[in-house]
């Protein structure tokens, strides 16, 4: 009899002690996922071409701000985390002669995931995905009928990152690359010889295309130090952005190459009331 | 891990190859000005087929002009000659001393408007002004209105005002000879008060690569009535044109001519049915051409001009002026004051 008990005891115990496992991991203290975020500036030069304005490539500077947050994921914030990026981008450029000027105002939005992985060193290897969207114009000032391009597009990029947290003397520094490249999505562009008030009447054929590495070429390269002064970083860099597109017979190329130079910071969200657990480990995105 | 390596070299390759779209380059010298300048025309340029002309034969004509030794205003003059064998108003070569126009069009043909004319002898300088329009009544109780270019704006309070002004008379004249064109919006503006219904306007096309016979199938576009409340005009009306009447004034001839109770007067029109493109030279010139053909409601091509009504074709008798009579006016009154 005793035996069966024993049995029967040992059964239940089999039984729940997966849930009272579970039920100590309820209680185990949440780690802290402090926002990493960041306000970029850009300064530089540009070289501008789209056949459908001019079939010369003009030259001048580009100017940009730039937003960048990043964040460990929830589910699992020791090896992903998310990273959503905006920024709006100004060129004026002008024609070999120096007699035109092209403009160009473009916004562009993203959001991302990477699966990271900590190496020794300090250093941190991030790979994924991310989708954006990127819309603006070209304005040729001496263009008559045709004075706009218009650059809209939806895109699914592959992006990643290597991070290396190290000391520069006694100043912690983080140096970062970051890649964003374009994979497929969709993009607009006028027909060869159309004109934006044929578009304006109706015309709506043959405006969108898949976009392919053949016809829609994007990378940015980013790589930026963040020194660290206390809780807030200085973040100096260096940004890199190539477009070259070909459709409808109409070829773009936007080539901008610029200094960065920024403030970043982590930043944690508290309920009112609600202190943090001492216990609580902190999981950066970035550093 | 072979595998990999060769899926990683396939990646870099593709996007080494494509990362750089070719771009056609010219230098900037007399060759490689007149050589972009060519090319441009070459793959843009819209009316090669309807105007007969061999391009590449005209290449070879002017190409033993060019020498690396002419100056800046001989390559000009070279240029704007090559340009004239398209016989086209809309094609200009502009620098910083000269813009070339092909001038034929209507220099080749009598002159058929006088302002002062009608100023003095039918409105005895007596006559209204808004939004880049003249109006008036003329004695035989028909309205009168001049509309010297459709580059001024028109309000659609402008319009209000105006027909209401002539709306006690049994006829209008829309006097739109030497109007050299402007905005298409203009026209629709001005056309949405004498239609009663959506209607057919034309058609329009592009071109979709550069060669020459390279169009988008003409799509039709359509003018709406001006909205509820607007003044419209539903009595006889006729559209004074003539050689003069170019570009956005021949696309409003061309929609008028289909028009219940509208009669085309005077001459055939100047053309200019191609709407225009920019473009430059290395040099910084700039060059404007044809690069859309728009068609009438049936079709039909209007870069030739478009002929008057039929028994409307009224010449403008310089002798009759001297003695204040305008005949293609005087024309147009007997057709309203008959009852057409």
């Amino acid at each position: 009899m005793l035996s069966v008990m024993s049995r029967i005891l040992l059964m239940i115990v089999a039984v729940f002690l997966p849930l009272l496992a579970s039920a100590a991991d309820s209680t185990e203290v949440k780690p802290l996922r402090p926002v990493t975020s960041a306000y970029m500036v850009d300064a530089g030069g540009a070289r501008l071409v789209n056949t459908y304005l001019t079939p010369l490539k003009y030259s001048g500077w580009a100017t940009a701000f730039n937003y960048e947050r990043m964040q460990a994921m929830k589910f699992s914030p020791d090896n992903w985390v998310m990273q959503l990026r905006g920024g709006i981008t100004l060129n004026r450029s002008v024609n070999p002669s120096g007699n035109a000027t092209m403009w160009r105002l473009t916004g562009d939005f993203s959001w991302g995931m990477m699966h990271r992985w900590r190496l020794p060193y300090g250093i941190t290897l991030a790979a994924g995905g991310s989708t954006g969207i990127d819309l603006g114009c070209l304005y040729n000032t001496r263009n008559g009928n045709n004075p706009v391009a218009v650059e809209a597009a939806w895109t699914v990029n592959l992006t990643g990152y290597a991070a290396w947290n190290c000391h520069v003397g006694r100043l912690p520094v983080t140096l970062r690359y970051q890649p964003v490249l374009p994979v497929t999505g969709v993009f607009f562009s006028p027909e060869y010889g159309e004109l934006f008030y044929e578009i304006s009447l109706g015309d709506d054929d043959g405006l969108a295309h898949a976009a392919w590495w053949g016809n829609y070429f994007r990378m940015e390269n980013l790589v930026t130090a963040d020194l660290h002064f206390g809780a807030t970083s200085l973040r100096v860099g260096f940004r890199s952005n190539v477009i070259s597109t070909k459709v409808n017979n109409i070829t773009t190329r936007v080539i901008n190459s610029s200094v960065v130079i920024g403030v970043a910071g982590e930043w944690l969200s508290l309920r009112p009331g609600k202190g943090v657990d001492p216990a609580a480990r902190i999981i950066s995105a970035l550093y | 891990m072979n595998r990999l390596y060769l899926i990683l070299s396939l990646l870099l390759a593709l996007i080494v190859t494509s990362s750089c779209h070719k771009i056609e380059e010219w230098d900037d010298n007399p060759r490689g000005n007149f050589e972009a300048l060519w090319t441009i025309m070459d793959e843009h340029y819209c009316f090669f087929s309807e105007k007969d002309v061999d391009w590449n034969e005209v290449h070879d004509r002017y190409s033993v002009k060019i020498s690396d030794e002419m100056t800046a205003k001989e390559l000009f003059f070279v240029c704007a000659d090559m340009l004239n064998e398209l016989r086209d108003g809309h094609t200009n070569l502009s620098s910083s001393f000269n813009t070339s126009y092909y001038r034929a069009w209507w220099s080749d043909y009598p002159d058929n408007y006088s302002s002062r004319l009608v100023e003095q002898y039918y409105l005895n300088f007596n006559y209204l002004s808004t939004g880049g329009i003249d109006y008036g009544i003329l004695p035989q109780n028909i309205g009168y209105i001049r509309y010297d270019s459709f580059s001024s704006p028109i309000g659609e309070g402008n319009l209000d005002q105006i027909l209401m002004y002539l709306n006690t008379c049994t006829g209008l004249v829309i006097d739109i000879r030497n109007n050299g064109g402007g905005n298409m919006t203009n026209v629709e503006k001005l056309v949405s008060r004498f239609i009663t219904e959506r209607t057919l306007a034309g058609y329009i096309s592009h071109k979709t690569g550069p060669g020459h016979d390279d169009f988008s199938e003409p799509r039709a576009y359509y003018y709406d009535p001006a909205e509820k409340g607007r003044i419209m005009w539903g009595k006889p009306v006729v559209v004074l044109a003539g050689r003069g009447t170019f570009s956005a004034a021949n696309n409003f001839v061309s929609i008028m001519q289909y028009i219940p109770l509208c009669h085309i007067v005077g001459a055939t029109t100047g053309g200019g049915s191609g709407m225009p493109f920019n473009s430059e030279l290395p040099n910084g010139w700039g060059v404007r051409f044809s690069a859309c053909p728009v068609l009438d409601a049936k079709g039909l091509p209007t870069e030739a001009g478009i002929d008057p009504s039929p028994g409307c074709d009224v010449g403008f008798d310089p002798h009759a002026a001297v003695d204040g009579t305008d005949t293609v006016l005087d024309f147009a009154i007997s057709l309203l004051t008959a009852g057409v």
